[in-house]
């Protein structure tokens, strides 16, 4: 099948039953794609299927035959980090870093699809994503600020 | 890791069925296997064949008939519909019960149809697409037959369905004029733990139709016809009065069973009040003006 | 040096590990990967208790791919038990099995799914014995005794104290008690006496744990996820039989810890294995299969306190006890500490404390952030604003009465109080009322808790070492599992050498490579290594100081090192002036040892952790919902190093602790652990982030740390539960004393109290 991972066009022979978290880490390396609950629940291997959001865990490698996946290799441009990439940095949006990754995705995805979401659509859409370290107030920081709705230095009112 | 299995992609309807009957127990329809490769992945099951359901051209998305009913088609994710603009418009109800189910990446994957047919008690859809008087459409090799969505639920993770059959429509008739739906639902785990749809028909102050699920505390999802008939054809008021008992009688029919999501008394219990609040939330979306009697 | 002459120390710099974590390039355990690697699977009990009449694996060793098929007799192992407290938690099962999961056979094969594929063709036989899979059941006086020996491990100083109890399933009976209790309950105008449950829990850190091991010619090498490589060296080294100097503990990233991986767990089957086989061996744990290794307490206290008309308390009974699982691991630490401080952070003249570490056939027990003291804190803190409402006193009034002052001490003997706790108190207490809203159907709530922190005789030694092109390798045992150790010891590091933080790398710990350092816990990094780190920066600024002077023909005692230069001179150039053009370095070392050997605890107490948290929440009677509307927490961190990761952690801190207050718990049944995974073991998310949440550093610079710094991380943890639980007492009267409160508990005890019937 032919797959179109950050940006590079792959062809690559996989079994059907191999899954997309299997593919990307043991295939092509990309080891910021996370397992953690391996049921679809935490979030950690979040990667984008044509700018979608899906647990890499549970989606079989071959549902990515002709689309494009985005990981979060993916996202900076050489040195050059994604605003939502800095905005994780700048906010202390992480500690262990192990849901970082799928974190950021689904951030990206939540972004294109909501450009300037209120507090309360962002827990909504980040809600299967789950962090074991930060208890999520700077994520939310991190992510408003990248949608650019956060007054510099400030912290946000929940207005819905 | 997933033990090996074969894909087969079929083109239509006619030749997933014949595939489907071919090989027996030994595979299965696959949609966006959120819930079949999670027990696939636990080793509860295991079939060499997933017969694609993707493939079967004609198969995704939904339409909206002149006559209102909407159709959607057995590969059409819980993310389009949630998105799609006519079910915003014409079922706003469904909009939010689909945009609520599981999280963004399942929703994404996973097919409506692909979770009515797994028939995982701990499920939203069912119950509330019952309140709609939903019908499936359920195609095999040179036949076909619709039935009401209630029907097809047999037991926990069971369906009427026959191996070789394929469910390739959910129908939902449009509401009658002056009808509001709304589905609560409160969840102590990842799944939801109980589930109610109600649907309100307003005419002239009356009651003229009240249709209520239950969903994730029984077995299956149902209907509970002898909470509405206390509802039904009564003054607005008298109806919501009445609110208290319907939630005790649906609450009794709700079949609750006690596992790790709560007791059934409590299940029980939970049935009444969300189904008084749903109620209301239904009237409350018809914009009508009332006093209490 | 005042606040406001520091340089990089108290500045939120951005971790040094931040942009490797979001772009996906930082390497944790389960990353690693060596060439020849080949991969383990485990075939776990099915029961809780049993014994082990025979396997045949036979099918499974013929299955292609299988390289081994182990039982604890095919290990290549000098000694089978393991342990901090007592050597008696087996590698393998061995002869007996003793908590359903508990690992039996080991397949290694050339994947992961051969190996798994292998599982299914191991036939185990075994005789079910009778389990007791509660604390009260494995008291019971015909209990099965699940240990009828125990090994004490000798490896720590305050263990040696270890008091199990012979012939019961006992494996430590802390014991504490002073002043004279009679008179206390003879005097009292009030005593009360409740019971208080908290129960089990799983850490689910997002990474499992894994361990990769290499063991050849050379000796054993483990890349491990684990919190202490020295400890796990140590038993290594026993379990082979093998010199310190043959054996290296390696620990890169690690996806959270929380406590899960403190001291051994996976690594010395790992390390058996790849003997075995004679190539790397990959042990990766499901997330279900982490929590069937290792869990938190599950922890009852009964308190009975006596109290004046006042509010002045006058004594405390305390019997707690801790269900520790089938293998002791660290709980005789845990519920010593737990007893000691179910005082909680009181005047208390009259103490008497029994706590009881329990062996149960469940899932074994160990650290878990907080250790012990969230558990007693939900009765203490609970308990407080009982006595609070029974006498008609404000809780805050109440225990501003009572908390402890700087300089008084809680036991004889150990450090006294270093913190001025009323403040962090009346900081969440006034942060709460400001943001009041006065919405109908709230009640607020709030508690206080203390913790020893810095663990217990610890040792740490940090090598800094300035390079002959001005940068800086500082070499520092302690572990990053999240907790931002790393960018905050490279702080301290520049801050002292007087070089730019820029300048500094530090570098992953190893047992080969970096100096000793007892563990990463106990709070304990920031403050106890940083002092090592301190001390290491201190010897090469001295060296720098002296070359330098030696350079310039001056006395040292005139120059001062900052922003990396010396005068004129760079370090660069001092270092290479004084070797010349060949190269050359500069090592410094320093260390941390405690200083005296007394106290309760056995050893004296490095800073007191404390903690404060107010919350309010919104009950829905009808479903029984609490909602935590708001919540602020307070945490006393001395000086902090890197501000905001210290609010972070805190942050993460009350988030984790939230958990159990409404909705998380090990669900148990006849020794099954029925929700080893997320579906049905429910941890925050996104949506249980408060409306308003936020944290409050108290910083007086009075910790023994560098610039007065004190430890942080765990406070957070302890006073969720009592908070929450005496807000919703507030909103509705109706107090818990069993956690989780759930939606069903809650509707179902209003529901009662609206019958009249006992409060539960």
């Amino acid at each position: 099948m032919t797959v179109t991972v950050n940006g590079e066009r792959h062809e690559l022979t996989v079994p059907a039953w191999e899954t997309l978290i299997e593919c990307l880490r043991d295939r092509l390396g990309l080891l910021g794609v996370k397992k953690s609950c391996d049921v679809q629940v935490c979030g950690a291997c979040t990667v984008l299927l044509d700018d979608q959001p899906v647990s890499a865990c549970t989606t079989l490698a071959f549902e990515a035959r002709g689309k494009h996946v985005r990981t979060v290799e993916g996202l900076a441009r050489g040195e050059e980090l994604h605003p939502v990439q800095e905005a994780f940095v700048e906010h202390g949006a992480l500690q262990c870093g192990f849901c970082t990754p799928g974190m950021i995705m689904a951030t990206v995805a939540l972004l294109g699809e909501i450009p300037a979401p209120t507090p309360a659509e962002v827990k909504h859409y980040m809600r299967g994503n789950i962090c074991r370290c930060t208890g999520y107030q700077r994520i939310l920081d991190a992510i408003l600020a990248a949608a650019g709705r956060l007054a510099p230095g400030g912290r946000p009112r929940d207005v819905g | 890791m997933l033990r090996p299995f074969e894909l087969v992609e079929p083109a239509s309807v006619a030749e997933a069925s014949e595939l489907l009957a071919r090989h027996g127990d030994a595979a299965r329809l696959y949609g966006g296997g959120t819930e079949l490769l999670l027990a696939m992945k636990e080793g509860l099951v295991h079939y060499d064949y997933l017969v694609n359901v993707k493939t079967i051209a004609g198969l995704a998305g939904l339409r909206l008939g002149p006559d209102g009913t909407l159709r959607i088609g057995g590969a059409t994710t819980h993310r389009a519909i949630e998105r799609d603009s006519i079910v915003r418009e014409h079922f706003p109800a469904l909009a939010r019960m689909e945009e609520d189910v599981a999280n963004v990446r399942v929703r994404t994957m996973g097919t409506l149809a692909g979770n009515l047919c797994f028939a995982e008690p701990h499920a939203d859809p069912g119950t509330l697409l019952e309140v709609f008087d939903a019908t499936v459409r359920i195609q095999r090799a040179g036949s076909e037959r619709t039935i009401p969505l209630e029907a097809l639920f047999v037991g926990p993770f069971e369906t009427c369905l026959e191996g070789d059959e394929i469910l390739t429509e959910v129908v939902v008739p449009p509401p009658p004029p002056r009808s509001a739906a709304a589905y609560l639902k409160l969840g102590v785990l990842e799944r939801p733990s109980v589930g109610v749809g109600v649907a309100v028909t307003l005419d002239d102050g009356r009651v003229a139709g009240a249709r209520i699920a239950v969903g994730c505390v029984g077995p299956v999802p149902r209907r509970m016809r002898e909470a509405e008939a206390l509802l039904e054809g009564k003054a607005l008021g008298e109806s919501r009065a009445a609110l208290a008992e319907a939630g005790r009688i649906a609450g009794r029919a709700a079949d609750a069973v006690s596992d790790l999501h709560g007791s059934a008394e409590y299940k029980a219990h939970l049935v009444g009040v969300l189904l008084t609040r749903a109620f209301h939330q239904a009237v409350a979306g018809l914009d009508v003006r009332w006093k209490s009697r | 040096m005042s606040a406001e002459r520091l340089a990089v120390v108290g500045r939120s710099v951005p971790r040094l590990d931040a942009s490797d974590k979001v772009t996906g390039a930082a390497r944790y355990v389960t990353d690693l990967a060596l060439p020849g690697m080949v991969h383990a699977r485990l075939w776990r009990s099915p029961v809780p208790h049993a014994r082990l009449l025979g396997v045949d694996a036979a099918r499974a060793a013929a299955m292609p791919g299988v390289l081994a098929v182990c039982t604890a007799a095919e290990l290549p192992v000098a000694r089978l038990h393991y342990g901090p407290a007592f050597k008696d938690q087996p590698i393998l099962a061995h002869e007996v099995v003793r908590y359903a999961g508990e690992p039996v056979v080991a397949v290694v094969a050339e994947s992961e799914a051969r190996a798994e594929a292998a599982l299914g063709l191991i036939d185990v036989r075994y005789q079910e014995l009778p389990a007791a899979t509660t604390a009260e059941a494995a008291l019971a006086p015909d209990a099965p005794l699940i240990h009828p020996t125990l090994d004490r491990a000798g490896h720590f100083r305050d263990l040696s104290g270890l008091r199990p109890v012979p012939g019961t399933n006992v494996c430590q009976h802390y014991r504490y008690e002073r002043g004279d209790l009679a008179r206390a309950f003879a005097e009292a105008d009030l005593v009360v006496e409740d019971a208080y449950r908290y129960p089990a829990l799983s850490h689910h850190a997002l990474e499992p744990h894994c361990a990769l091991a290499r063991v050849d010619a050379d000796g054993v090498t483990v890349w491990a996820g684990t919190q202490h490589p020295f400890p796990v060296q140590k038993e290594l080294a026993e379990v082979f039989g093998l010199p310190l100097s043959h054996v290296q503990v390696v620990v890169p990233l690690i996806g959270g810890a929380f406590g899960g991986k403190c001291y051994t767990k996976i690594e010395p089957l790992a390390a058996a294995l790849s003997a075995r086989v004679r190539q790397p061996v990959r042990l990766a744990l499901s997330l279900e299969e982490s929590a069937r290794t290792i869990s938190r307490h599950a922890v009852t206290v009964r308190l009975r306190t006596a109290v004046r008309r006042d509010g002045t308390l006058l004594g405390r009974e305390a019997d707690v006890v801790l269900d520790t699982g089938a293998y002791a691991d660290i709980g005789p630490r845990v519920a010593t500490k737990a007893g000691s401080r179910s005082p909680g952070p009181y005047r208390i003249p009259g103490i008497r404390i029994d706590a009881r570490c329990v062996f149960t056939n469940n899932v074994p027990a160990g650290a878990y952030r907080g250790y012990g003291v969230p558990q007693v804190t939900w009765a203490s803190e609970s308990q407080m604003d009982a006595i609070a409402e029974r006498l008609g006193l404000d809780p805050l009034d109440l225990r501003l009465r009572n908390l402890l002052e700087r300089g008084e001490e809680s036991v004889a003997g150990d450090t006294p109080m270093d913190g001025n706790m009323a403040e962090g108190l009346l900081a969440v207490a006034r942060a709460l009322d400001r943001g009041a809203t006065g919405a109908p159907g709230r009640g607020r709530g709030l508690a206080c808790a203390m913790k020893d922190g810095g663990g217990t005789h610890t040792v740490s030694t940090a090598i800094v070492r300035a390079h002959a092109d001005g940068s800086v390798s500082l070499l520092a045992g302690t572990v990053e599992v999240g907790q931002g150790a790393r960018t905050a010891l490279a702080q301290i590091a520049a801050e002292t050498l007087g070089v730019p933080f820029e300048a500094v790398v530090v570098g992953a710990p190893g047992t080969s490579l970096t100096p000793y350092d007892h563990g990463t816990s106990a709070s304990r990094s920031t403050t106890l290594m940083g002092l090592a780190v301190q001390a290491a920066a201190r010897d090469a600024r001295a060296q720098l100081l002296g070359l330098a002077a030696g350079l310039l023909g001056t006395d040292p005692a005139g120059l001062d090192l900052r922003e990396g230069r010396v005068g004129a001179l760079t370090v660069a150039e001092v270092i290479r002036g004084h070797f010349g053009l060949v190269g050359g370095e500069v090592t410094g070392v320093g260390s941390f040892v405690p200083a005296q050997w007394s106290g309760s605890l056995g050893g004296a107490t490095a800073f007191w952790e404390t903690g404060m948290g107010a919350a309010e929440v919104e009950v829905d009677p009808e479903t029984g919902t609490v909602r935590v509307r708001r919540y602020v927490s307070a945490a006393d961190v001395g000086q902090a190093i890197n501000p905001r990761e210290c609010a972070a952690q805190d942050e993460g801190a009350a988030i984790m602790g939230l958990g159990p207050v409404l909705f998380e718990a090990r669900a148990g049944e006849c020794g099954q652990l029925l929700n080893p995974g997320l579906i049905d073991y429910r941890l925050p998310t996104f949506a249980d982030l408060p409306d308003a949440f936020e944290t409050i550093l108290v910083e007086n610079a009075d910790g023994p740390g560098p610039f007065g710094a004190k430890g942080v991380g765990e406070s957070g943890t302890f006073c969720a539960a009592p908070a929450i639980g005496n807000a919703i007492a507030r909103a509705t009267g109706v107090r818990f004393t069993e956690l989780p409160m759930t939606p069903e508990r809650v509707w179902r005890a209003l529901r009662d109290a609206r019958r009249g019937a006992p409060l539960p």
